[in-house]
This record gives C-alpha cells, sequence and structure tokens, in this order.
C-alpha cells in the first residue's frame, strides 16, 4: 500500500530571469504516513520550503510523482493548509475574519463560519481577541492566528514552514508544546519544516535530514520518545543523543 | 547543598514612582497652533479690510479693488437671494460626472492592467503618451466634438482625473504582497478573489491618493472647460463678472470653488479613515 503522501523523483527548477537557473528539487523522494509528524531539516535554501510549496499545489514541480490519498496534486486544495513562517495576516482584517477566510472561500455559510471560528480561536487561545486587527497583536499571538486559519478548514494535512522562526526563543518554546497539544487534539498528519535540531526531534515522529541543494532527503529518524512530551525531555540524554546523530548527519550539509 | 543555588532577586521593597499619567500640559500650550493659525487669518483680513483707508489708491484703479466685506456681502446675498445655485449645480454636476466616471473606469482599469501583463504591454503605450500630455491640448477637439453645453466639461474632467487614478490603483496593485496572494490562493481562491481579498485592499492608501489628486485635476478641469468654451457654471459666472469690473463677484466664485475643493478632500479624508482603521495608529497620525 502507498504512502498517504508519497513524493517520487520530484524535480524542481528555478529560473529566474536575468540569472542563472536554481535546482531546488532533485530526485527528491518522500513517504508520509497518516496522521504522521513528520520535521524536515535542512541547510538554508535546500528546498525544504519549496517542496511544502508544492505539496500545497502553489508551484508546479518539473517533474516527477506527487500523490495524496494516491491521487496526484494538481493544484491547491481545501486537504491541504499551510502555516506560513511570515504568519501571512491580511492586515485589514480581524482575528475572526483572518480565521475564517478559508471557510469563506469553501463558501461556509456566515453562521457556521463563525461557530467554526469560535472554535478555534477558544483552541489557540485567543479568546477576547476575535476583534483586534494583525497590528496589535504579539508575534506569537499572530501565529496562533495562523494555526487556528489552517485548522479552521479542516485539512489532513497542516504544512508548517518553519512557523515558530520569527518568533523570540521564550515563545517559540510555548508555541511548541502549545502544538503539541493541539496536535493531539486535533490529529492532523502534520509536515514541519525547520532550521532547529531541537525542535524537529521534541515535536516529530519521525525526522528528515535533507541534503544542501538540489535537495534530497540525506537520512530519516525515528524519534522513539514517547508522548505526551514535556520541556524536561529537552535535556535527556536520549534526546541529545538523538540531535547529536541529527547534527551529524546535517553539518556535512551545510556551508557558510 | 550545592553553591549554585539560585537566589530569589530581592532588591527593593519601596513602591516605584507612579508616573503613568503625562505631566499636564498649560492651556496656553495647548491652544497655541489653533490661535496662531486663526490669529494669522484673522490679522490678514484686518490688513485687506484695512487698506483702503491705509492707502491711496491711483485714480481708476479702485475698480479692481475690493474688501472681504464686500466678497461675503456678495456671497450672502448670492446664497440668500439663490443667484448661486444655478451655475454652482451647472459647475458640480459637470464635476461629479466626469470624477465618477473616471473613477468607474480608472480602477477597475488599473486593477486589471495591474494584474495583467498582456493588458499592460497593450495599453502601456496609450497611457504614458496620454498622461505625458497636457490635458488642456485636447481642450479644442472636445468642444467640436462635444459642444459648449454639459458633455465636454464632463469629457476634459474625465480626462483630468482618470489618470492619477488609473496610475496610482495600478501602482498599488504591482505593489501587492506576494504572501498575502499566495495564502488566499492556497485557500483556493481564483484571481476574482486575489483582486477582492488581497489586491484592493492592499492598493487602497494609494487609490486613496490618486482620488485627492484627480479631485484637484477634476476642479481644474471644471474651471478651464468653464473659462474657455462653456455657457453655464462658476467659471463662465467668473469671467462675465471679470468682464464687467465686478471683483466682489469674482472672489465670491473663487470662494466656491475653494470651498468644493476643501469639502472634497475632506470627505476623501473620512473615507480614508473609514478604510483604513486597521492601520497601525501611528501610521495614520500624519
Amino acid at each position: 500500500m502507498p504512502a498517504y503522501i508519497q513524493g517520487r523523483n520530484v524535480n524542481l527548477t528555478f529560473r529566474p530571469p536575468n540569472r542563472g537557473p536554481v535546482r531546488a528539487l532533485y530526485g527528491f523522494d518522500i513517504d508520509v504516513n497518516e496522521g504522521e509528524f513528520l520535521s524536515i531539516v535542512g541547510p538554508s535554501g535546500c528546498g525544504k520550503s519549496t517542496f511544502l510549496n508544492v505539496l500545497l499545489g502553489l508551484i508546479r514541480p518539473d517533474s516527477g510523482d506527487l500523490r495524496m490519498h494516491g491521487k496526484p496534486i494538481a493544484g491547491p486544495g481545501t486537504d491541504r493548509a499551510m502555516v506560513f513562517q511570515e504568519f501571512g495576516l491580511l492586515p485589514w482584517r480581524s482575528v475572526q475574519h483572518n480565521i475564517e477566510l478559508g471557510l469563506e472561500l469553501k463558501g461556509v455559510p456566515t453562521e457556521t463560519r463563525h461557530n467554526v471560528s469560535q472554535h478555534f480561536i477558544e483552541m489557540v487561545g485567543l479568546s477576547g481577541f476575535e476583534g483586534h486587527f494583525p497590528h496589535e497583536l504579539s508575534g506569537g499571538m499572530k501565529q496562533r492566528v495562523g494555526l487556528a486559519r489552517a485548522l479552521a478548514t479542516d485539512p489532513d494535512v497542516l504544512l508548517m514552514d518553519e512557523p515558530f522562526a520569527a518568533l523570540d526563543a521564550q515563545t517559540r518554546d510555548l508555541m511548541q508544546v502549545e502544538l503539541l497539544r493541539i496536535w493531539q487534539e486535533a490529529r492532523k498528519t502534520v509536515l514541519f519544516v525547520t532550521h532547529q535540531i531541537d525542535e524537529a526531534i521534541y515535536l516529530s515522529d519521525r525526522v528528515m535530514v535533507m541534503t544542501k541543494r538540489p535537495g534530497h532527503a540525506k537520512k530519516i529518524f525515528p524519534i522513539e520518545l514517547p508522548r505526551p512530551r514535556d520541556y524536561e525531555m529537552r535535556v535527556t540524554p536520549e534526546f541529545n543523543d538523538l540531535k547529536l546523530e541529527i547534527w551529524h548527519a546535517l553539518k556535512d550539509e551545510i556551508t557558510i | 547543598m550545592s553553591e549554585l543555588q539560585a537566589v530569589d532577586a530581592n532588591i527593593s521593597t519601596a513602591a516605584p514612582a507612579d508616573d503613568l499619567e503625562a505631566p499636564p500640559k498649560s492651556l496656553w500650550r495647548q491652544l497655541e497652533p489653533t490661535v496662531l493659525g486663526v490669529g494669522s487669518i484673522v490679522a490678514l483680513l484686518a490688513l485687506w479690510e484695512a487698506l483702503p483707508y491705509l492707502v491711496t489708491f491711483a485714480p481708476g484703479t479702485k475698480l479692481f479693488f475690493t474688501t472681504p466685506s464686500q466678497i461675503a456681502g456678495t456671497l450672502w446675498t448670492m446664497f440668500a437671494t439663490g443667484t448661486i445655485w444655478a451655475p454652482l449645480s451647472v459647475s458640480a454636476s459637470g464635476f461629479a460626472l466626469g470624477l465618477g466616471l473616471a473613477i468607474v473606469v480608472g480602477l477597475p482599469l488599473g486593477v486589471l492592467i495591474g494584474r495583467s501583463p498582456t493588458l499592460n504591454a497593450m495599453l502601456d503605450p496609450f497611457i504614458t503618451a496620454f498622461n505625458a500630455t497636457p490635458r488642456l491640448v485636447f481642450l479644442p477637439l472636445v468642444l467640436l466634438w462635444f459642444g459648449l453645453g454639459l458633455w465636454s466639461k464632463v469629457v476634459i474632467v474625465f480626462i483630468g482625473a482618470l489618470f492619477p487614478l488609473l496610475i496610482n490603483t495600478y501602482e498599488g496593485v504591482r505593489n501587492s504582497d506576494k504572501l498575502l496572494i499566495n495564502v488566499v490562493r492556497s485557500f483556493g481562491a481564483k484571481e476574482w478573489d486575489i483582486a477582492r481579498l488581497v489586491v484592493v485592499p492592499n492598493a487602497m492608501p494609494y487609490i486613496v491618493a490618486g482620488l485627492r489628486l484627480a479631485i484637484g485635476r477634476a476642479v481644474l478641469g471644471v474651471v478651464v472647460a468653464e473659462f474657455f468654451g462653456s455657457e453655464d457654471g462658476l467659471g463662465v459666472m467668473m469671467v462675465q463678472a471679470a468682464g464687467q469690473y465686478k471683483v466682489a463677484v469674482v472672489f465670491a466664485g473663487l470662494i466656491v470653488f475653494a470651498g468644493l475643493s476643501l469639502v472634497m478632500t475632506g470627505l476623501v479624508q473620512l473615507l480614508e479613515q473609514r478604510l483604513t482603521r486597521w492601520r497601525p495608529q501611528h501610521a495614520a497620525e500624519y
């Protein structure tokens, strides 16, 4: 049986005007199981974010086979939703209306929309901020809105593109805890792109290390730490061993 | 016990001074800008009014002079007897129709050429050429084709107001946030949704700035059309009054035009405040 999300030999080359072509993905293979939390770590510019955009349906690969539920990815669809690194909130919309964006585009009636957004506003802990505009929120709160917006359309797969990279270290730690709680509650398949090995281990069932550009999978690490996980787990020997192993796989790919 | 044991910080128990309240501003500091602004206007008007008593006019030149009180009196009579309404409504309808058409055509066209490279490539030469040409050059042709009535005025106002709106909308659309477009696309937005949800709201500050320019151009269009080729309107009234040395009437027309522009600019400002409530406060307080 094929995996839930299956990519075989996916290739993508960017051809920007006035510059030479850049190979972003080259012979990229991936298998994601249903309900799993998979993190992708790799050096900057290795194509990990590009792959999320391909999976989201915003970029079409040049060649290769990418399927979900056995069906090829042909474009954006409501079975996938992205949490963006720079939040991507519409600044002229309130928290509530940002969260309802996907539902609106799906044609969900106003009342249902309101109930759904209310549910997710509570889930991400933003009760009382429904009418606030993005500029009135802290970075952590903005990303909660981004998360709620992605969850509101009830996608099967949540794509997260370095969602906590723009947050300060302490907020990031808290958001990771929060994300695990929400993931446990909402039970989505998650593809999580990050630079941080800690973050990847702490959150994931498996961590995939990518090569430098043109990117493809180098090594996959199963993370067999028990769940639910807590902050203290980050200082256990098992955690640190994993961290070291992944670092060794990653460091050869990094060029300064 | 380890020497590295953490110790609770306990440095000062005294409550810090409560300095949240800003020190009160003196009454004069609060009123100073208003007093100075109004004061300078009053002083200038008083000087103007007193001028006939201060200097002696050369013989015959008094014909070209008027005072604020005479202008005010003329304005009052015009409104009280209702003689202002006929020319005012002619000018206002030319203004409103021309500007309205420019908005109806300029905004959608600006969005379209901003989003479509094909349309942009097709229309750009015309837009650049038209925009580089002084609008007054078209006046003889417009008068020839549309006559001395309302429609030649509407066309002149339209040509003047269209380009600032069109070009600003285009610029605003070109400056759309790519990330936000990708966000709505990822939720299944089609081109119409992208325009509605991202492109137009994003371009709104540009569009409002364009509208402000367009209002200025539209008023200019009305004045020019009425000075050079109309049978009715405030501009016609001013030209006729000038021919009869009724200086106060000329000034009255000028003040009505200025008032019209001020009211329109005020309306745009209200519109801007309504449309940009989502923006950070400090950005709106310029």
